[in-house]
């Protein structure tokens, strides 16, 4: 039997939060329904690290080779520990650790623009002008997030020049709440220094008196939008109070050794850093995939580099006990041609390429999906980006069936109602 | 006198899927074999009517290196790390090892026709006796690294022309130059105007050094690769030659081709009296340059029907033949 029970506090905290969104965004989120396995949820304290491969990474260089065909490329395929699994020779850490990792074959995503396929992958559905959707980010951070919580719900890296235009993330009508923290120069947050001319003693009092104030000003009036100004300010106390996560000097230097000391190695164990500290969703992005020319020394440099730092991070969280209830993502906007153009690189293609999931909710060593022998189409197994968001929501316990609303207008969390991928859930 | 290269013309072409890398020549013949992306080594003549390829044998990966020893043995080596000697008559593998860690990227032999060096992603340079295939030499003085965190890669090696010394050509365009007979490092030259590192827009790497000759009198190296690059997403800048007097290490100039032929110059050889240099690659389409040595300038400028990965020249210096994407060409430069 299903507990119906609604925790005061629970509630309160749910309703002052719905409030300020409504004041600050017009619009009204129906998300009291299921509120009470809402509040489950995110006491288990589920976790995802996105690895943003912009600029479309090549699936043949990675989770899907295709050796010995005419499109195949140089490298070779590799057996993984998973029997039967084999991975491109540029991802041998991977290949050991295999059965923490579920491939998916034949994402068909038919969007094959750096923008539109972008906009397509991180909301998990179309764009259109009239809904201002909320990305993958800014949903999990909504789902999973604490109301209570003093650290950010989503942090972006995105360094690049290049692509920065999908860099920040959009929490659409889920509101600024919501919104990354979005990291584009430094590895570091700037102005989270309280002000030296004011005491952290000062600065706490300020906060007490200005809640004291809160308080009497509510009496006799609707609390909502002041309940949201208190969680304002307490939010920047503790955002000032995490800076030092993002604080990569904080790690020894063998662990910093470990992931490497290029910026995704520091981004990526910052990215630990935070979700150790309870942040639900954190992004890094890492450019620039997009091998018009010389693809196979660009994914030498870039694929190398990636299976070094993912594979150091499932080892980390799992030496910390946190795999399980962290997910690392990988994922681009679309993945490359199966043809070899006259400069030895791959263009954009949409039709059949790779992501990968690891961890949380994932059947390690599942392989799902099927790529023709030239990789053009999908042999099997298609899925869309919809079902893609379906499969990670469901492994992260998040009600797939479940409806935003905007205004009047039901928006369901996954396009379409879409389902997941049932065969690498765990 | 240079020839007048405005008279270069396509002479035979064959059209094919795959792509086609190291080349060599069979001496005076026009007759080549070249190593391919579907795996296998091919035996192809030009002076048959409609050239065919015949495939000899396979490796397991692209087949980037093809040296000849004497008239019937040919090494290639490949992506799988593989070293393999062939009887091209008999069309059977007389011996095969894995020759280094990582991916081979180029084989020579050397003008005596008695050693091999190789040259792999592990960075080093191997020679080899041409005869037994035993290792005779090991030379290192290539970093592992990238000046920027990446693993380096060495794509290009060749001797100088009476056999003595030995220089090879990394990504970061670092040349060195060895003393062949005990290893001992001779010199290093600076070319990294081949190296593109984009710490802004896109950060990884581009470009390096893909081809190196030594001209006939030994004194001088040429360096070939492509100019820095803007968009590192596409091999958009000039073909990038640069020239040194390799004992005093000082460069004695720079060309870039015309802006319109874009990419790596991949294969440079010398003219056999040393007066000028040929040079040819691409990117999104081939180019051939050839250049004055004394002068330092170019002296002519196409491009060509495919982007060019392996080139030979005869001995009278009027033919080219070229492998590259989709196609083999026989060029004649005498009109």
């Amino acid at each position: 039997m299903q507990n119906y029970d609604i925790g005061r506090r629970s509630f309160l905290g749910t309703a002052a939060a719905a409030g300020g969104i409504a004041a600050a965004d017009m619009t009204f989120l129906n998300h009291l329904r299921g509120a009470e396995r809402s509040a489950e949820l995110k006491k288990n304290d589920k976790r995802v690290i996105l690895l943003w491969l912009a600029g479309g990474a090549s699936q043949m260089e990675t989770w899907d080779p295709k050796p010995g065909h005419e499109n195949g490329g140089p490298y070779r395929a590799i057996p993984t520990a998973v029997p039967g699994v084999h991975i491109s020779e540029l991802m041998p850490k991977m290949a050991a650790r295999m059965k923490h990792t579920a491939i998916i074959r034949s994402v068909n995503s038919k969007i094959a623009d750096h923008g539109g396929g972008a906009k397509l992958m991180q909301l998990g559905r179309r764009d259109e002008p009239s809904v201002r959707y909320p990305d993958l980010g800014a949903v999990v951070a909504r789902e999973l997030g604490r109301t209570e919580s003093k650290v950010p719900d989503y942090v972006s890296f995105y360094s690049m020049t290049e692509g920065q235009g999908t860099g920040p993330g959009t929490s659409g009508f889920l509101g600024s709440r919501y919104q990354a923290m979005y990291l584009s120069k430094k590895s570091a947050p700037d102005n989270l220094d309280r002000l030296e001319t004011i005491s952290d003693v000062d600065h706490k009092e300020r906060a007490d008196l200005r809640d004291l104030l809160s308080k009497r000003f509510a009496q006799g009036r609707e609390t909502s939008a002041v309940g949201s100004h208190n969680q304002a300010y307490a939010r920047v106390r503790g955002l000032m109070a995490s800076e030092e996560l993002f604080d990569v000097e904080k790690e020894s230097a063998k662990m910093r050794d470990r992931y490497g000391r290029t910026q995704f190695g520091e981004q990526v164990l910052i990215a630990r850093r935070l979700v150790e500290a309870g942040v639900p969703f954190v992004k890094v992005g890492r450019g620039w995939w997009d091998s018009h020319g010389e693809n196979f020394e660009t994914h030498l440099e870039l694929v190398t580099e990636l299976d070094h730092v993912m594979s150091t991070l499932i080892d980390d969280l799992s030496e910390r006990g946190l795999l399980d209830n962290t997910m690392i993502v990988t994922l681009s906007e679309f993945g490359r041609t199966p043809r070899i153009n006259q400069s030895l690189g791959r263009d954009h293609f949409a039709s059949a390429w790779s992501v990968s999931l690891t961890g949380c909710g994932i059947k390690g060593g599942a392989c799902y999906g099927k790529s023709s022998p030239d990789g053009n189409t999908v042999a099997d197994g298609e899925i869309s980006a919809p079902a893609l968001f379906a499969t990670i929501y469901q492994a992260l316990g998040i009600d797939i069936t479940k409806d935003y609303h905007v205004g009047p207008r039901p928006i369901p969390i996954v396009d379409n109602y879409a389902g997941p991928v049932t065969e690498v859930l765990a | 006198m240079a020839a007048d290269f405005t008279k270069l013309k396509v002479t035979k072409t064959v059209d094919r899927k795959d792509i086609l890398f190291g080349l060599a020549r069979v001496p005076k013949s026009s007759r080549v074999f070249v190593g391919s992306s579907d795996f296998k080594l091919y035996d192809v003549d030009f002076a048959e009517e409609k050239p065919e390829l015949k495939a000899i044998g396979e490796h397991q990966s692209y087949i980037t290196g093809v040296a000849l020893i004497g008239d019937d043995v040919v090494v290639t080596g490949g992506y799988d790390c593989q070293l393999t000697w062939w009887n091209v008559e008999s069309k059977k593998s007389l011996r095969s090892i894995t020759a280094h860690e990582k991916r081979i990227r180029q084989v020579v032999a050397s003008p005596d026709g008695k050693l091999i060096a190789t040259t792999a992603d592990d960075m080093l340079v191997k020679l080899w006796d041409a005869k037994t295939g035993k290792a005779v030499r090991e030379f290192k003085g290539h970093e592992p690294f990238t000046p920027h965190h990446f693993a380096n890669t060495l794509c290009a090696v060749t001797f100088s022309p009476d056999g003595k010394q030995i220089a090879a050509g990394d990504k970061s365009g670092k040349v060195v130059v060895w003393n062949a007979a005990d290893g001992k490092e001779l010199g290093t030259l600076d070319a990294s105007g081949v190296y593109t590192w984009d710490p802004v827009a896109r950060r990884h790497s581009i470009g390096g050094i893909r081809s190196l000759a030594f001209s006939p009198d030994g004194k001088t190296v040429a360096v070939g690769g492509v100019g820095k690059i803007g968009n590192i997403d596409h091999l958009d800048a000039p073909g990038r030659l640069e020239v040194f007097d390799w004992q005093t290490g000082k460069q004695t100039f720079v060309l870039q081709t015309d802006g319109k032929l874009k990419g790596l110059i991949e294969r440079l050889i010398f003219s056999p009296d040393g007066e000028w240099l040929v040079g040819s690659g691409g990117g999104t389409a081939g180019f051939i340059a050839f250049y004055d040595v004394k002068g330092g300038k170019i002296l002519f400028q196409d491009s060509a029907p495919m982007h060019v990965h392996g080139l030979a020249l005869n001995e009278a210096g009027d033919k080219l033949f070229a492998s590259g994407h989709n196609k083999l060409v026989e060029w004649s430069i005498k009109g």
